[in-house]
């Protein structure tokens, strides 16, 4: 007997039972973390972002407040809402255990800023660290044929604005530079983990799992990612579910890697999340571009070139999920 | 050798080279983005390639399909940009 696929709609992706999705994370969480990785709690980085916000209502509710460790790792370009709502949340979910590592100096050991603006300066030589502020976007559309290509943006004190494309050998220094954050990052949070004996929950969901929006050994170095499956706005319903405070949900996804203000959108995806949620589960379950395109108010062939980009970011970052070949 | 034959097998052969692809499977009117040949770090590396052999800037704005798809629509752009 063949089961008929729903026809796709706007809340294709909406949790129905919502309290069944938790209780099942929260299982897997203490089952995976006490026999596979037999370990005796959590070490969770927390930016005062989403994903990391439901991790660790996530983990508190798995392990117990007092088995959770949460880290703060703010570095000089990191914003300070970031830190306050890091606090607030561990506050809302009694985890008392918050430690603040502040790694601007061990960046500043690894080059990691001047080896940035270095390759920022050789673009647009105007370029003056000490009091403008840069960010690297991606200015083509997501139903672009061509892949993406990044421009750095240099914003002045005055607010004039400087946008080139990046060459290929100062985008990949810039990338390269500013992956010691993420990196950094997880060494300390290991440092932690192991002084503890503790797991350490890594945050990525499922489009930056799956689209390559993560640090191979940074960010996706942890030992278990108990929303690697969910989409962003099934993400959103979970933090409402828990409780994560509203500050947190209302704020915008930013990278909080470059100086100046950037949103995820702009950097990545080249698309609100709720769009990409959707188009990428139309992808993933094959249905028709032209279904698609009705629902979401798009031309078929925008969304055939959405699908398209889909498939190359998946393609192009399999690297990134690999692990090591012998 | 004709200017535009001289040019048609640089690209070709830095397309070939780049990609450790089959000769055969690249032709000039292969769509090299559309069947994976390359991707977008390939696109960036094409663009250094054009900017180092032709001495060819590439725009933001000059980022479009018709003037990377082919090997055909490259030297198109080529001609375009040089004087």
């Amino acid at each position: 007997m063949t089961t008929a696929r729903k026809p796709f709609s706007k809340d294709i992706l909406h949790l129905e039972n919502i309290d069944t999705v938790c209780n099942d994370i929260i299982s897997k969480l203490k089952n995976d973390v006490a026999r596979k990785l037999q370990r005796r709690g959590a070490v969770i980085g927390i930016s005062g972002g989403i994903d990391s916000s439901v991790c660790m209502a996530l983990s508190a509710k798995a392990f117990g407040p007092n088995k959770v460790t949460a880290i703060m790792l703010p570095e000089q370009d990191s914003s300070d809402d970031s830190r306050l709502l890091a606090e607030k949340l561990a506050t809302k979910f009694n985890v008392t255990d918050t430690i603040v590592e502040d790694i601007t100096k061990a960046l500043d050991g690894f080059g990691c800023y001047q080896r940035r603006d270095d390759a920022i300066s050789r673009v647009i030589t105007s370029f003056d660290p000490t009091v403008d502020k840069a960010k690297i976007e991606i200015k083509q559309s997501a139903a672009s044929h061509l892949p993406p290509a990044f421009s750095v943006t240099v914003i002045k004190p005055n607010g004039e604005i400087i946008s080139k494309l990046l060459p290929v050998k100062e985008y990949l220094q810039i990338v390269a530079s500013t992956n010691f954050k993420q990196r950094s990052r997880m060494s300390m949070l290991y440092y932690h983990a192991e002084r503890l004996h503790y797991a350490v929950i890594g945050t990525p969901n499922k489009h930056e799992v799956e689209q390559g929006f993560f640090v191979k050994y940074g960010d996706g170095g942890a030992d278990i990612m108990p929303i690697g499956h969910l989409y962003k706005t099934q993400v959103y319903q979970l933090a409402h579910h828990l409780g994560v405070p509203q500050e947190i949900i209302d704020r915008t996804p930013t990278t909080d890697t470059y100086t100046a203000e950037q949103t995820q959108e702009n950097f990545f995806y080249q698309m609100p999340f709720e769009e990409m949620d959707l188009i990428w589960y139309g992808w993933e379950h094959q249905y028709p571009a032209d279904e698609v395109a009705k629902v979401m108010g798009k031309t078929t062939e925008d969304i055939e070139n959405i699908y398209k980009n889909f498939e190359r970011k998946r393609k192009t970052t399999e690297y990134l999920r690999m692990r090591p070949i012998f | 050798m004709h200017i535009d034959t001289e040019r048609r097998t640089k690209v070709r052969n830095y397309i070939i080279e780049s990609t450790f692809d089959d000769v055969e499977k690249i032709k000039d009117d292969t769509l090299i983005f559309e069947e994976g040949i390359l991707d977008s770090m390939g696109l960036l590396f094409l663009i250094e390639f054009l900017q180092e052999e032709f001495n060819l800037t590439t725009n933001d704005e000059e980022l479009v399909v018709e003037n990377f798809q082919s090997i055909n629509n490259i030297l198109t752009f080529i001609e375009s940009k040089t004087p």
